[in-house]
């Protein structure tokens, strides 16, 4: 029989659901989310979804990568996208025609690490696609975020 | 002298109307047969037995001579679904949303009393197609809305249809962008909410008084 985790180990839940404001997520979505709706669509399953230490470790993250990209001022034309799907029943996703979730993040980030078109490109979509939706969409905002940041730090062409 | 029977009928226009909707038809007609004294024998004679009638006969007592219907907060959290699907199941309510929305509306046909949906739906001349607990999620996705009815709301949870528990769960709620819960009753119930079940206020995306 293991021993009971000591007293004091983990912080209450209500400690991190405090923390979490979804409306500091949902305004630095906006670069990539024209819609409210859509903002606090993708920041519900984002922070409101899932086990508390994921919320919680969701929104310090891009929270993170939102303090820098307001530093550096990003978003360029976002070029292709790689959607986000909604995880529906497979008979039901065949077809469907609203299927993705509002957010896509731009191939070219991924692109960076891998060939465009290559196996390898395809396995890292799927990696950061997969999953449930409080880690696919952390995935693609942190994707968005990060994208934004590398092509602020490039030198102009 | 109150007919025995009148729990049965009332239970069957529940049914295919609503609690609360039925609950208002009957109360009207029993104010308009034998004013407040007659609603407030039909509150002691059945409100244990139906606790949104009784909520109603109630609100009635204290003045409200009719349900307050304002479909437009929902239809303002609908703006831009292209599919809507209602649980649950208030005529007067529905009634007044169904025109004011601007896409596909689905009504699951789902519940733990007897209803004829065909009758159910033939109201809506064709407006609002069934959808049953299979395939409800063809609803789901960035332009699809859950909306469904609740009775009475306190700080962080609300009294509800059952079919909602069948329908709501962690996965259901990252498929549909609005989760909208309507407070048709206005007020908690005095008595047990029997046929009605407790919700989180926290799965919806929107409560409307």
């Amino acid at each position: 029989m293991p021993p009971p985790h000591p007293p004091g180990r983990h912080v209450p839940s209500s400690a991190i659901t405090s923390f979490i404001v979804p409306s500091e997520i949902e305004a630095l979505l906006a670069p990539w989310l024209a819609e409210p709706a859509d903002r606090a669509f993708v920041a519900r399953c984002i922070l409101a979804e899932g086990p508390a230490h994921h919320r919680g470790t969701n929104f310090v993250l891009l929270r993170l990568l939102g303090l820098l990209a307001q530093r550096h001022a990003p978003t360029t034309p976002l070029g292709p996208t790689v959607a986000v799907p909604i995880r529906l029943p497979p008979r039901l996703a065949a077809g469907h025609d609203d299927a993705d979730y509002p957010l896509a993040f731009p191939r070219r980030v991924l692109e960076r690490l891998a060939p465009p078109g290559s196996p390898t490109l395809d396995a890292m979509v799927d990696c950061v696609t997969d999953g449930p939706p409080q880690h696919a969409l952390a995935n693609a905002a942190m994707l968005c975020l990060l994208d934004a940041l590398l092509a602020s730090a490039e030198p102009p062409a | 002298m109150i007919d025995p029977s009148l729990t049965q009928s009332f239970l069957a226009a529940a049914a295919e109307l609503g609690m609360c909707s039925a609950a208002w038809l009957l109360v009207r007609e029993l104010a308009a047969e034998g004013g407040a004294a007659q609603v407030a024998t039909i509150r002691d004679y059945l409100g244990r037995e139906f606790p949104v009638l009784d909520a109603v006969c109630a609100r009635y007592l204290a003045g409200q001579l009719a349900p307050v219907v304002d479909p437009a907060p929902v239809v303002a959290a609908c703006a831009d679904a292209a599919r809507v699907l209602v649980v649950g199941l208030e005529a007067d309510f529905l009634d007044a949303l169904v025109p004011a929305l601007d896409a596909e509306v689905g009504l699951l046909t789902h519940s733990e009393l007897d209803v004829d949906w065909d009758r159910v739906l033939a109201n809506y001349g064709g407006r609002v197609v069934p959808c049953d607990l299979a395939s409800f999620q063809r609803f789901a996705g960035s332009r699809g809305a859950l909306v469904t009815f609740l009775y009475g709301v306190r700080a962080s949870s609300a009294h509800v249809n059952p079919t909602w528990l069948r329908v709501i769960a962690g996965d259901v709620r990252a498929q549909f962008r609005t989760l909208i819960g309507w407070d048709v009753l206005g007020s908690e119930m005095f008595v047990y909410p029997r046929w009605l079940v407790q919700a989180p206020l926290a799965d919806f995306s929107h409560v409307v008084p």
